[in-house]
């Protein structure tokens, strides 16, 4: 009875841990850390997934698109690396690109 | 024509053929494209990696490679090391021990740390070791389409007949994209009458690059002659140069791109 009592105590504190205890301690494997870094990756395949597009859309689209590149900039400097260096050199590319294409569009 | 006149046109002809010899001093078949990559290897105790693209480009777009996976369009640029290779990044992209390409696993790089006995890292950190390496340039290559020069392999052919299908999505990495549009070849004007037009494939080069690859670092404009690009500055290694006579087609293979109609007359 008395080990029963025990491996569920250690599984609920594992649960609690893992999920539920409050930051810090368990932002480093809950949910909402892993949300939260599906939401930065969500973002940019969202924005840098339609780079084939860039000669579609609107000027008005394609700043849309280098401010969201922007806003994502900051998010990715917090990333830690090597992670970091990868996204944000794919950033960079994906967002010179849809400068370069605004730029070509206002030269028309 | 006097004796002296012969005597200056065929000096003149010598030194011509002579340049032009030595212009292009490009590497065998199977070391074109070939990068070597030691920025770490030595201080690991291991040889330094050999990178074939002839094997890689039959498998994987450029795209693939140079966006999604971020290796750097110029040799030792990227700073690999076996700790970014092992969280998944880089080389460690694929070589991980667990993807699966062709039904094989594809083995994985080397982990931080000394080496231990019977690893594999020596099938990349393979320079000056004999016989580490599984692919030889020869057999990979045996059935693959000819052309005269570079790594004699006719990629686009190859292609083409369905003998090489270069991936383009690397799942967990890639973002899935819708298939791009053909594009129209265009035309661009020869600067010199002796040579044909050149014809610029921009539904091969977009396929196997997407868009980023080439604009805007490599081409800074997209209006036609607004860049006036030279062969002195492409030789360098600047616009086409970058990839042509160093893993794609030599800049030598004129009419690869010259490929339009015969120019006017002087």
């Amino acid at each position: 009875m008395k080990r029963r009592a025990v491996i569920l105590a250690a599984i609920f504190l594992g649960w609690w841990l893992l999920a539920a205890a409050p930051a810090p301690l368990g932002s480093i494997f809950s949910p909402q850390q892993v949300h939260a870094e599906e939401g930065w990756e969500a973002e940019f395949r969202a924005v840098c997934g339609r780079t084939d597009d860039a000669m579609t859309f609107s000027a008005s689209e394609l700043r849309g698109l280098i401010d969201r590149c922007d806003l994502l900039n900051a998010r990715i400097g917090q990333l830690s690396e090597p992670q970091r260096k990868v996204f944000a050199k794919r950033l960079q590319m994906c967002r010179d690109l849809y400068v370069f294409t605004l730029e070509a569009k206002e030269k028309k | 024509m006097t004796t002296a006149t012969r005597v200056i046109c065929g000096l003149g002809l010598l030194l011509l053929l002579a340049g032009a010899a030595g212009a292009r001093d490009l590497p065998a078949a199977d070391d074109y494209g070939k990068v070597i990559l030691d920025n770490f290897s030595a201080r690991a105790g291991l040889a330094p990696v050999r990178f074939d693209h002839w094997l890689h480009r039959a498998f994987f777009t450029c795209r693939l490679c140079h966006v999604d996976i971020g290796f750097a369009m110029e040799a030792k640029a990227t700073r690999i090391t076996a700790d970014m290779n092992a969280k998944g990044f880089y080389c460690g992209s694929c070589h991980n021990g667990t993807t699966v390409f062709n039904g094989k696993k594809i083995f994985p790089s080397c982990a931080p740390g000394p080496a231990p006995a019977g690893s594999e890292c020596v099938r990349c950190h393979s320079v000056g070791m004999k016989d580490e390496r599984r692919y030889t340039y020869a057999a990979f290559t045996e059935k693959l389409p000819r052309q005269a020069l570079g790594n004699l392999v006719n990629w686009e052919e190859a292609e083409a007949r369905g003998l090489i299908k270069p991936v383009d999505l690397l799942p967990g990495l890639s973002t899935p994209r819708r298939h791009l549009d053909a594009q129209a070849d265009f035309s661009i004007a020869s600067k010199g009458f002796w040579m044909a037009d050149i014809i610029f494939s921009h539904k091969k080069h977009a396929q196997w690059n997407g868009c980023e690859v080439c604009h805007p670092d490599i081409f800074p404009s997209v209006k036609k002659n607004a860049v006036k690009y030279t062969m002195f500055e492409i030789a360098e290694g600047q616009y086409c140069g970058l990839c042509h006579d160093r893993v794609a087609f030599p800049l030598n293979d004129c009419g690869k791109c010259h490929a339009g109609k015969a120019r006017r007359q002087p």
